[in-house]
């Protein structure tokens, strides 16, 4: 799937796609009459490449501040310092009519299908607007494009005229699917896009995204915190705590052997789906809540939580340092500490249960088509549902 | 307590919601044990939640209402109760987690006030004793600061603490049955091991009997000792953890089980096995097998609703088709 994407390209591979040159992010919640304003350093100095075809995600918990570098990276949020180069060009400098013609190489899909339609428009409608406000196509055109996308993503073409609310959370995340693919973007990111939906949808709509990179050539910047979708999709990973980049690595690498402290704490938090796991994944659960951003700890951010903090971590503040094998890693002792434990591989099934999984899938194969959701795995919402058995 | 007789029974409880001609619920059983962990999976709309809230004597009668069935509660069964008898058993015997503590918790009533309500209500004892019997429970749920934390009010807390004082709240007078519903799934990865953790210690301590209603299959394998797979209002397959993992029987939880990202053999680049098409909506559930227009093992036969059977101990599976490799072997190889 990389090399495919790679191969479109080959002539740019190494320059990355886009780039964050110490971005920082400070929000003002609270300026009273007198005395210091509190700033919350929502992203505190992050340097970031994403290169031509990837699948970079980042993850951290809420608060880290991950929601915040989308949004700065393609600037919807303007940065308090730092600059953002997009394909070489500093966007962060740019004015704002320059911007607005770059907007179609980048788009966005948001974390919530519920709140990012607008519930006045037709579906039609929503898909055809980034269209129209780029000038791209005639009207007739871009009611082919519309039919065209939403049979891409796995809509009937037919519900162009239904509005957002007649459609199920899978079916609207993937009409913000056909919205951000409308304008031809190169740079697609994702602020959590499938952690709204339920697991077997989930697993329909991470299927679409990665047929949609392949297909499109796109670059993809995905936002999460379950790391086990991040495991499946990405190339490379990026973990943030409390505004900082404190790991990248590629994602391989990274989850079989994470570096930073709080990168094992992550992987070992998660709950293993395989009950024979049960209390070999218990050791390292981290004590203590994540600090409030707007008082951070000195020196190392993690020092607090930290099982390997010492009096350096408390006072000076590590930088994101080379660790080879192109990972980088923000900590003074990675180096010394013993070998972690990386995500547990998937168990191995016993016999039966393999015979049952490609049973499962022969007979999905044989009833749709194996690339692509079919039309039939995106039938009808609740309010048009036909329990008619497909065949 | 006797050693084989279940401390709560479930037999065929059927809920509806309104005039619906279909049960939102409809004929679930089950059991669970003196200090037993029951898993409820399902994902949204299966009616997990809503027979939590049966349970408890929460349904809002009208427009929901329980059409057939009974609970029984250490013998007593609960369905006949008047509202008196279900405010004591409430929080004294049977107790119940939410999801979201920021609503279950009462804005205007600091943390210590809140716990200590909830004892006074259930045991004789003045407001000093219940003060106190609020710290040593905030203290036993690994709230640091404990003492200073009684006067917190909730938007004080952050939403692990929150979670952790729901629990110390529940946990107040050792009920011997804990309901939690998504406990964790509002909380941050690190923050939901935490919890994870205390739950299970708690419940070993106090050999409280645990229901826990989830979507995810990771707490499952967690906490479980025996799991309840839900979809569409109906009890698709019950087993012991071991046995739902290492050998899932209906197409809906090998389904649910492959769409699972990093579980599948095959990793990156791979495709996740996915369940096609949506769950019913509640006015147009199906006839016969509910699950029958999503599953690609489907015949005529599944018009006709598959009971639940048993297919080995304690594992049992509505599917007219269970085990698949018997009744639907490839007829060409892969």
């Amino acid at each position: 799937m990389i090399e495919s994407a790679v191969m479109k390209q080959d002539t740019a591979t190494d320059s990355p796609l886009i780039e964050a040159r110490g971005l920082r992010k400070h929000f003002v919640t609270k300026r009273p009459l007198f005395g210091q304003p509190t700033i919350v350093r929502a992203v505190d100095g992050v340097d970031l490449a994403v290169r031509r075809g990837e699948t970079f995600s980042i993850v951290g918990e809420s608060g880290c501040g991950k929601s915040t570098l989308a949004r700065l990276l393609i600037r919807l949020l303007d940065p308090s310092e730092g600059s953002v180069i997009y394909d070489g060009k500093d966007i962060a400098a740019l004015p704002e009519g320059e911007m607005r013609r770059l907007r179609r190489d980048l788009q966005f899909v948001f974390q919530d299908p519920f709140s990012s339609l607008n519930p006045r428009m037709t579906i039609g409608g929503l898909v055809e607007e980034p269209m129209r406000a780029h000038g791209i196509h005639d009207p007739k055109q871009r009611r082919e494009e519309v039919a065209k996308l939403l049979r891409r993503v796995g809509l009937r073409p037919e519900y162009a005229d239904r509005y957002p609310h007649e459609f199920s959370g899978g079916q609207r995340q993937r009409i913000g699917i056909a919205r951000a693919l409308a304008t031809g973007p190169k740079l697609l990111i994702g602020d959590e896009p499938v952690s709204a939906l339920d697991v077997s949808v989930q697993a329909q709509v991470i299927n679409l995204l990665e047929d949609l990179k392949e297909e499109f050539g796109l670059t993809l910047i995905v936002i999460a915190h379950d790391l086990a979708v991040v495991r499946h999709m990405s190339d490379r990973v990026g973990v943030m705590y409390l505004g900082e980049m404190v790991e990248v690595g590629e994602a391989e690498n990274f989850f079989a052997a994470p570096l930073h402290p709080y990168s094992r704490a992550l992987l070992a938090a998660i709950p293993a789906p395989d009950p024979a796991r049960r209390n070999a994944t218990r050791q390292a659960t981290l004590t203590g809540d994540i600090p409030s951003p707007t008082a951070p700890p000195s020196g190392c951010r993690f020092h607090t939580r930290c099982p390997y903090a010492d009096a350096r971590c408390k006072e000076e503040r590590p930088v994101l340092r080379p660790a080879g094998a192109g990972r980088a890693v923000a900590c003074h002792h990675f180096e010394t500490l013993e070998p972690a434990e990386g995500l547990p591989l998937p168990p191995t099934r016993s016999p039966r249960v393999e015979q049952r999984f490609a049973l499962y899938r022969a007979r999905r194969a044989g009833e749709t088509p194996p690339r692509g959701p079919s039309p039939e795995e995106n039938s009808p919402g609740p309010s048009v549902a036909q329990p008619a058995a497909e065949n | 307590m006797s050693d084989n007789a279940p401390l709560l029974a479930v037999e065929d409880l059927s809920i509806m919601i309104g005039r619906q001609a279909e049960n939102l619920v409809d004929g679930v059983s089950f059991s669970v044990m003196p200090g037993e962990t029951l898993c409820i999976v399902g994902e949204s709309g299966c009616g997990k939640s809503v027979t939590a809230l049966a349970l408890m004597g929460l349904l809002q009668t009208p427009p929901v209402h329980i059409t057939s069935g009974s609970v029984r509660f250490d013998g007593h069964d609960l369905l006949g109760l008047s509202v008196d008898d279900w405010s004591d058993l409430r929080g004294d015997r049977m107790a119940m987690i939410f999801q979201e503590p920021m609503t279950a918790l009462n804005p205007a009533f600091t943390i210590g006030d809140q716990i200590a309500e909830s004892v006074m209500r259930h045991r004789r004892i003045g407001a000093e004793a219940a003060r106190a019997r609020a710290l040593e429970m905030l203290e036993r749920v690994g709230i640091p600061a404990a003492r200073t934390r009684l006067d917190a009010y909730p938007h004080q807390l952050s939403g692990g603490m929150r979670q952790r004082a729901m629990i110390a709240m529940a946990l107040a007078n050792d009920p011997t049955l804990l309901i939690a519903d998504e406990p964790t799934t509002a909380l941050d990865v690190t923050i939901q091991a935490q919890v994870l953790q205390l739950i299970r210690d708690l419940q070993r301590e106090s050999g409280t009997a645990l229901i826990l209603i989830t979507h995810d299959l990771g707490v499952v394998a967690e906490v479980a000792d025996k799991v309840a797979v839900m979809y569409a209002g109906r009890i698709v397959e019950t087993a012991p953890v071991e046995a739902l993992f290492n050998d899932p029987q209906h197409p809906y939880t090998i389904g649910l089980i492959g769409s699972l990202p990093g579980l599948e053999a095959g990793q990156r680049g791979s495709r996740l096995a996915t369940i096609p098409g949506l769950v019913p909506a509640p006015e147009s559930m199906p006839a016969g097998c509910r699950f029958a227009d999503r599953c690609p093992f489907a015949t005529a036969t599944c018009a006709e609703a598959p009971p639940l059977r048993e297919i080995a101990s304690g594992h049992a599976v509505a599917c007219h088709y269970a085990p698949l490799e018997e009744h639907c072997a490839p007829e060409q190889a892969a």
